[in-house]
């Protein structure tokens, strides 16, 4: 049984049996993260927490997973509210930390590009699947902008010395570089065969019983500290530090420009 | 014994005893340790060594020679502040290997931001053949490579090479020629000098905190292998690799 329920349209999500897809709808915006988005995740997320799905899929609608943070609204010019950018940053922090204590296994599904917070997002998930041609990175340190809050989710997925090389030389790779480095669990031939390989990856996780796989889950948490939120939270501080200097503004002026 | 210069906010610092293969001297690695603080304005910091490889590890000749172990005891203390000295910079810091990182010179990486090496490049620890722990060097390489990979590597003493130590993360890029590395280091380097405010250095700060060695962790390692320094397996064992008395 398919059941289509729209927490808003910013964000689609879909139960189907024990697996639910969360669906990043903004393709115009590249899925960057907005408030709306933001706010609307949240949401989905609590619904999600309180079903019966053992699975969750997130992916994004259009050519992009997830551009990252929203230009638009970090940059003070623009939204002329210096306070919009730790507001989005600890919102995004809290995101984080509440996909990672869902009960259900989590599979990040990059369609599209994932970067900055959006390739952050992909390594709190438990799965990252993509494609080849997928563009995925940390390009912030390109930016002046520091990647504080998912830095902690990037050093648990990589490695800290994997990860210390990809978010301070910045840039982004291609969904197979990613592949290499750990960053893509699995990886399919391009976009058109991602769909079917995350429909399998999902229905193998969904056969485990539902309290064997969030027990392992759990532990896996305790174990390599993920429910320490304090590390999450001081990161959104940090990056709204560095993100007001006068040099990470002009840095992201000339970006928009382009 | 160690060469120092800085362009267009990036440091090089070079290893520079070359007809040694870079072996390290007691105050050889004061004089890198003093570069690296001296560096300290840096947008980036190189570190490579000349001639035909990166470096040999400690110049064990000179150890053989001082029974006491003053110069062992030495070594492992002031290695043990350039790597931390290393972590501790400001800016990141881009170590190329050519040819061959051994032992001490290996465990330099464990204080290095990015890794460039060639793949045939032979990296490994075989220290605990002539009796020496490296523990001195076991808090920095766990606080960048998985703790199965560092165990195997610290306790064997075989040497890997290049694509191997990519696959295990002690790397994290290849050079396809030896000559190539130099020049895809300095080439990093630049382009992390290039990037705009402070996110680079702020993303390194933070780095260190998520994944801190701390002051007593390392002091830790260094003081497991200073304990065993001296004794007559190692004192035997350097002896025999020099024919001395």
């Amino acid at each position: 049984m398919t059941n289509e329920q729209t927490a808003s349209s910013a964000v689609l999500l879909k139960h189907d049996g024990s697996i639910a897809t969360l669906t990043m709808n903004r393709p115009d915006a590249r899925n960057a993260m907005s408030v709306e988005i933001l706010d609307a995740m949240h949401d989905a997320v609590d619904a999600v927490r309180d079903s019966d799905a053992s699975v969750l899929v997130i992916t994004g609608s259009g050519r992009a997973f997830c551009a990252g943070m929203d230009l638009k609204a970090v940059l003070i010019e623009l939204s002329g509210d210096p306070d919009m950018g730790e507001r989005l940053l600890t919102r995004l922090a809290e995101l984080t930390l509440k996909i990672r204590s869902l009960p259900q296994v989590t599979v990040a599904s990059v369609n599209g590009a994932a970067i900055g917070g959006g390739c952050g997002l992909t390594c709190v998930c438990d799965v990252t699947i993509s494609h080849a041609d997928a563009k995925l990175g940390f390009p912030e340190v390109d930016l002046g902008i520091c990647p504080a809050v998912i830095a902690p989710w990037v050093v648990k997925k990589l490695g800290a010395g994997v990860a210390r090389k990809a978010m301070l030389m910045g840039g982004v790779m291609s969904g197979t570089a990613g592949h290499e480095i750990g960053l893509v669990d699995q990886l399919a031939p391009n976009r058109d065969t991602l769909d079917s390989l995350t429909s399998d990856v999902a229905h193998r996780l969904a056969e485990g019983g539902p309290k064997a796989l969030s027990a392992t889950k759990n532990l896996l948490n305790q174990l390599d500290g993920s429910l320490d939120e304090s590390m999450v939270m001081r990161g959104a501080k940090l990056s709204a530090q560095v993100l007001a200097t006068p040099e990470a503004q002009a840095a992201l002026a000339a970006r928009m420009k382009r | 014994m160690i060469e120092f210069s800085t362009q267009t906010g990036v440091s090089v610092i070079e290893l520079a005893r070359p007809d040694k293969r870079n072996a390290m001297l007691p105050e050889m690695l004061d004089q890198l340790h003093e570069a690296i603080k001296a560096s300290h304005d840096a947008l980036a910091l190189v570190i490579l060594g000349q001639g035909k490889t990166f470096c040999a590890g400690f110049d064990l000749k000179a150890c053989a020679a001082d029974p006491g172990g003053e110069t062992m005891r030495a070594l492992l203390t002031g290695l043990s502040r350039c790597v931390g000295a290393m972590r501790d910079h400001p800016a990141p810091v881009v170590l190329g290997v050519h040819g061959a990182a051994v032992a001490g010179g290996c465990a330099l990486l464990g204080g290095a931001d990015v890794v460039i090496a060639n793949r045939t490049a032979k990296l490994g620890y075989p220290v605990v053949r002539i009796g020496v722990s490296p523990a001195v060097s076991s808090p920095y390489m766990l606080a960048a490579m998985h703790e199965g990979v560092v165990r195997a590597r610290l306790l064997d003493t075989e040497l890997i090479d290049g694509s191997q130590a990519l696959k295990l993360g002690m790397i994290h890029e290849l050079c396809e020629e030896t000559g190539d590395v130099r020049h895809r280091t300095l080439e990093i380097a630049e382009s992390l000098a290039s990037k705009p405010g402070s996110g680079c250095k702020a993303t390194k700060r933070w780095l260190n905190e998520i994944c801190s060695v701390s002051g007593e962790r390392a002091g830790a390692g260094l003081n497991a292998s200073l304990e065993l320094t001296g004794n007559d397996e190692e004192r035997a064992r350097l002896a025999a690799l020099w024919g001395a008395s």
